[in-house]
């Protein structure tokens, strides 16, 4: 890709070979029909709304009749007062969410990998993933009485342990421990998912010839099992940064209070919070597109970092 | 850079022929009413079936409603109001969470002839604004009498966009909504009589701070409330600001510009600070809140008296002897007291461009408000589904609640003389919540109920923009005032930043219209 | 197996231990819910509710999965999943397996292509009115169509096949098979796991948008469970200002029926993950087919 001054005459060399490998694989390309089709249909002739972005959109009158605006709409976000501060935590809580909680699903299938007796493993697999399913509003006021200041099992513990009582919910220090720990407990179970599955994609034949060179299981982990998984993780972790922006809009407002507001309002919270959005397009499209525009560009990033050092990329 | 070319060529090209489509496929919405294949399956059947079946021509109507947990064309009101009417009606519903949906329906153009929504009156407005409803003055003056009696000018005023009416209201039908909920076994332990000012009712929470008369030790919270609530009923009105706006010298202003504003908060701030509020309130939300009061844990909550069954259940099975009342409105320092009163609406009916049939929805609108009619909607038959002694309707059940109870769903305006009273009958239901309720609206005297005078304001377009933005900036700054997140010496900077946010735009245009009223 | 080292062992016993306390703290919130779909309406508002029942009592259980509405939008939610996954799994296969095929001129634009889309969308609007000029209105079809291929799962499967061995192919090639064959007889009988896996997470998305069909369905009868469950447990909280009738207030569902319709409509999926696991526990063995 990177690859810009190619003489002319190895360019039309280049170009005949490409031929030669489209016309000897037009049946491959044939398998693609439907599913550009389906991309076209259903992703790209929608697509036109972003310009409401870029307006100030009318529903009745409809994307041709409505005034056009500019920048507007991405100034109205920028400017508003607390931006800086609020993308400043959005930035915080998903990089720790990144940093923390992205190995733990690729641990977690590791340690099921070992367990050899398979009732037990399912068992447990099914019960990680469990929380997936529900709201959180839900897992949020479990949370809140399981923190609580009385009678909260974690304090009662603080307590009987002769510690001063925690006000977990309201201490702006620890709100975003507090998110972190939170979204880790719902998903890990769901995001091991993935890796376990490409575990059992590996090739047995590799673990036995393993076994009789005499490695033992911790070495064959290491040297079979995280290799034989690396392009998975790589993956996840590309897209997993293509939504840094998104810091968990859904989970900090079923959770947060005025208390903790500096350190946990993010993006999301703050434009519903403040009824921003409301009933107006063209600020959420904006608000949006400026999020997917970061996202698409730190998955080009990512995947050329990744093609870079480690010789894998998704495309 | 050969391949990234490319791509930025493939990119152009997809958008190009994305424009192109899209071209085609968004100009015709709109007037577009009845574009769209019929869709398949689903209410066909029920829309085909029916166009001339009625005797004397009378065309099927389509209404959309809000949503209720059960099907509106199975519910027994459906097949009297047809009876009565003689239109067919085909009832669909909105989500719960209904804006984004009704948008689309109307944007689209979907053939309603009714559309029946919770009162918003930024989306009304705007619907109106944008030309998506149809003037309903000519057509009510034509075929409406039954509207034009049911319906007073006052209303009719509050919802004229640009001189034109596009709604037919639904009023609210009682004044006050919540006020503190006081465990009166726990008054009576300590001592004490129910507070009528606010230095007794810290004298009250004191002694139930310190006597515990729950036996709760380290768990006992004299009073609870939520953290998204910083104005306390009964106690914002004891310092004159019952309403998010209330009349300052003949000019209204919001709570926070309000002199009596640091007052309030300095009295709230210091139920905190002596533990007489819950610790936890910011933390609380609703249903924790609930939770420590219906458990008997706490001695005095904010709760609005729909509430009250649901409390007074769990509070006596956990505390058989537990007894419980509103506190009547407090007075303050200054000798003020009151309650925020309910004015406007809870419903509006509006008739979309796109309804094929606006003078039948009128007709039948009109049928639906004949005073027996709308009477046997509003509660049923007397004997079958309530009993009547004076102007007091009482409900048979379960008669009542099977065909009855989401009566007010089908509504299309109501009449606003006989309406609260039929309505009282659902309060009824329920022993409990109608004392707690007749407490607050039918024994406070009308001095303490204090009207809020913007629910029948008519639109305005620069409060209606900042208001929702300039509450959430109160709510979260009041409530870090109260836990002592900030102090008061910051109030004038951060009243600046609230006349800047909008405040100063939106108080020019209220005080506009209430001088002018 | 036998002759266990002390290493092993105690490698073993290590990770029994995190597991299980991962276990049981990740059923807290399910059990809590369980328990109050399960308990008397005054033990669960007084907070008393913890992990154990408190009253145990299933009529409201009985009251939530016997309602018609219930039934009606169960049935719909299975009809939906069902067709939505087998769709959505057969065209993804199709299309990534020539996208594994990094060597083909152009691959690399098609995926940039996809993955554009998962961060760039039309909007609500845009999509209202192209599903509307389909005539999808109220249409199940409307659920299904426009989800068949999730970009996500694309990738996943993508990264798969290219993880396979070429030499699979390339024996298959010579013998004159065509590409339909190779991917059907050869490629997708080695892609248990990861069928298994895009599958499952397929149906899920299936069965838990709530978002599509409160757009695109108005009528009761096509309503699938997420739309029933949303609009019984959303807004609940009484002091909701969004639908701030009183009329609602005095009917709102006990929260022991709103924990039922939970659990209710979460079980059935939940267990499909269960009867999947088959398919991630075997491990691939090439060596078989290649032979």
């Amino acid at each position: 890709m990177s690859k810009a001054a190619t003489p002319p005459a190895a360019r039309i060399g280049a170009g005949s070979r490409r031929w030669k490998l489209i016309r000897g694989n037009l049946g491959l390309y044939a398998l693609l029909v439907p599913g550009l089709l389906f991309l076209l249909l259903f992703k790209y002739a929608p697509m036109y709304g972003i310009i409401i972005a870029f307006q100030d959109f009318n529903i009745f009158a409809g994307v041709a009749a409505s005034d056009w605006v500019g920048l507007a709409q991405f100034e109205k976000l920028i400017h508003s007062d607390e931006f800086l501060q609020v993308l400043a935590n959005t930035l915080l809580i998903s990089l720790y969410k990144i940093v923390i909680l992205f190995p733990i699903p690729i641990v977690l299938a590791l340690l099921l990998n070992e367990v050899r007796k398979m009732l037990f493993k399912r068992t447990i697999q099914t019960i990680i993933y469990l929380p997936h399913f529900l709201s959180w509003v839900i897992i949020s006021g479990l949370f809140l009485n399981i923190l609580s200041p009385s009678g909260g099992i974690v304090n009662e513990v603080i307590r009987s342990l002769g510690g001063q009582p925690i006000s977990f919910m309201t201490d702006n220090d620890l709100f975003r421990s507090i998110v972190v720990f939170t979204a880790g407990w719902k998903e890990i179970g769901w995001n091991a998912i993935v890796f376990i599955a490409a575990i059992a994609g590996i090739e047995q034949e590799q673990y036995e010839a393993a076994s009789i060179d005499g490695a033992g299981r911790i070495k064959q982990m290491i040297s079979i099992t995280l290799p034989g998984i690396l392009p998975i993780i790589m993956l996840m972790l590309i897209l997993r940064i293509g939504s840094l922006l998104d810091a968990g809009t859904e989970q900090i407002l079923t959770m947060y209070n005025p208390l903790v507001y500096e350190n946990g309002d993010v993006i999301g919270t703050y434009v519903y919070r403040m009824g921003l959005g409301q009933q107006d397009y063209s600020f959420s499209t904006a608000v949006g597109l400026f999020n997917s525009a970061v996202g698409f560009l730190l998955i080009v990033i990512g995947n050329s970092l990744s093609r870079k050092f480690l010789q894998r990329s998704i495309w | 850079m050969r391949k990234s070319s490319r791509f930025v060529i493939a990119m152009v090209m997809a958008s190009l022929m994305v424009m192109l489509l899209a071209a085609c496929s968004s100009n015709n919405n709109g007037e577009n009413a009845s574009g769209a294949a019929s869709p398949a399956g689903s209410a066909v059947s029920s829309e085909a079936g029916s166009p001339a079946a009625s005797p004397e021509d009378k065309p099927s109507l389509k209404r959309l409603g809000v949503w209720q947990d059960q099907d509106y064309n199975a519910y027994p009101v459906a097949k009297m109001l047809e009876e009565k009417t003689g239109y067919k009606v085909q009832y669909d519903m909105l989500p719960q969470d209904w804006t984004e949906k009704l948008n689309l329906l109307m944007a689209s153009g979907e053939s309603y002839d009714l559309v029946s929504m919770f009162s918003d009156m930024a989306l009304y407005s705007d619907y109106a604004q944008k030309g998506a409803l149809i003037d309903l003055t000519p057509l009510i003056d034509q075929y409406g009498p039954n509207i034009k009696a049911a319906i007073s000018q006052q209303s009719i005023d509050a919802l004229k966009v640009d001189g034109k009416l596009y709604a037919i209201p639904t009023s609210v039908t009682y004044d006050i909504n919540s006020s503190i909920l006081i465990r009166t076994d726990w008054l009576e332990k300590v001592g004490l009589q129910m507070p009528t000012t606010t230095d007794e009712l810290v004298a009250v929470l004191k002694a139930f701070k310190e006597k515990d008369p729950g036996g709760n030790g380290d768990q006992n919270v004299a009073l609870t409330g939520k953290g998204d609530q910083a104005m306390f009923d009964n106690i914002v009105g004891a310092f004159g600001m019952p309403n998010t706006w209330n009349e300052v010298d003949g000019q209204l202003v919001p709570r926070l510009m309000d002199p009596a504003y640091k007052d309030y908060v300095a009295f709230v701030a210091d139920l905190y600070k002596q533990g007489l509020l819950d610790r936890e309130y910011v933390a609380n939300k609703d249903a924790t809140a609930k939770e420590k009061f219906n458990s008997g844990k706490a001695g005095a909550i904010i709760v609005h008296w729909a509430d009250i069954p649901t409390i007074s259940d769990a509070l006596t099975k956990n505390v058989p002897d537990a007894k419980f009342a509103f506190v009547p409105a407090l007075k303050g320092p200054a000798g003020k007291a009151g309650f925020s009163s309910n004015a406007g609406f809870d419903r509006l009916t509006i008739i979309p461009k796109a309804s094929k049939h606006p003078e039948d929805a009128i007709k039948w609108i009109n049928a639906s408000l004949e005073p027996e009619t709308f009477k046997n909607l509003a509660i049923g038959e007397e004997g079958k589904h309530y009993t009547a002694e004076n102007d007091a309707y009482t409900p048979i059940l379960p008669a009542f609640n099977d065909e009855r109870n989401l009566a007010n769903n089908f509504m299309s305006g109501a009449d606003e003389q006989s309406y609260p009273l039929y309505w009282q009958a659902r309060v009824r239901k329920n022993p409990v919540m109608f004392e707690a309720f007749d407490t607050l609206n039918n024994k406070q005297p009308d001095e303490v109920k204090i009207q809020n005078v913007l629910g029948l304001a008519p639109y305005m377009q620069q409060y209606s923009k900042s208001n929702q933005q300039l509450e959430a900036m109160v709510t979260d700054y009041t409530v870090k005032l109260i836990a002592g997140a900030e102090d008061l010496s910051g109030l004038e900077a951060f009243q600046a930043k609230y006349k800047a946010a909008g405040e100063e735009a939106s108080a020019k245009e209220v005080n506009d219209w209430y001088a002018n009223k | 197996m036998r002759g266990k080292k002390f290493g092993d062992l105690a490698l073993d016993g290590g990770i029994y231990l995190i597991l299980i306390a991962l276990g049981l703290i990740t059923l807290l919130p399910f059990a809590n819910v369980l328990s109050k779909s399960v308990s008397v309406e005054w033990a669960i508002v007084s907070g008393k509710v913890g992990i154990f029942p408190v009253g145990f009592q299933l009529d409201t259980m009985q009251f939530v999965i016997t309602s018609e509405q219930f039934l009606r939008s169960l049935f719909n939610s299975v009809l939906i999943v069902v067709i939505g996954t087998v769709a959505s799994l057969l065209i993804t296969a199709l299309t990534a397996y020539p996208l594994s095929k990094r060597e083909l001129p152009g691959m690399g634009i098609v995926i940039v292509l996809f993955i554009f889309t998962m961060m760039f969308n039309g909007g609500i609007v845009p999509n209202y009115l192209l599903i509307r000029q389909l005539g999808l209105i109220d249409d199940l079809g409307a659920l299904i169509w426009p989800a068949l291929i999730s970009v996500f799962n694309l990738l996943i499967i993508k990264s798969y096949f290219e993880s396979l061995p070429p030499s699979l192919e390339e024996s298959a090639k010579i013998e004159g098979a065509r590409n339909y064959t190779i991917l059907f007889r050869i490629i997708l009988p080695l892609s248990g796991p990861v069928l298994a896996t895009i599958g499952l997470f397929y149906a899920v998305y299936y069965w838990n948008d709530y978002f599509n069909p409160m757009l695109y369905i108005n009528s009761m009868s096509l309503k699938p469970l997420q739309l029933y469950l949303q609009d019984i447990v959303i807004n609940a909280d009484t002091s909701s200002a969004l639908n701030g009738s009183t009329d609602n207030l005095m009917n709102v569902p006990p929260e022991g029926v709103r924990s039922a319709t939970v659990i209710a409509s979460t079980i059935p999926i939940v267990l499909v993950y269960p009867f999947l696991q088959k398919y991630f526990n075997k491990g691939v063995l090439i060596g078989s087919v290649k032979g």
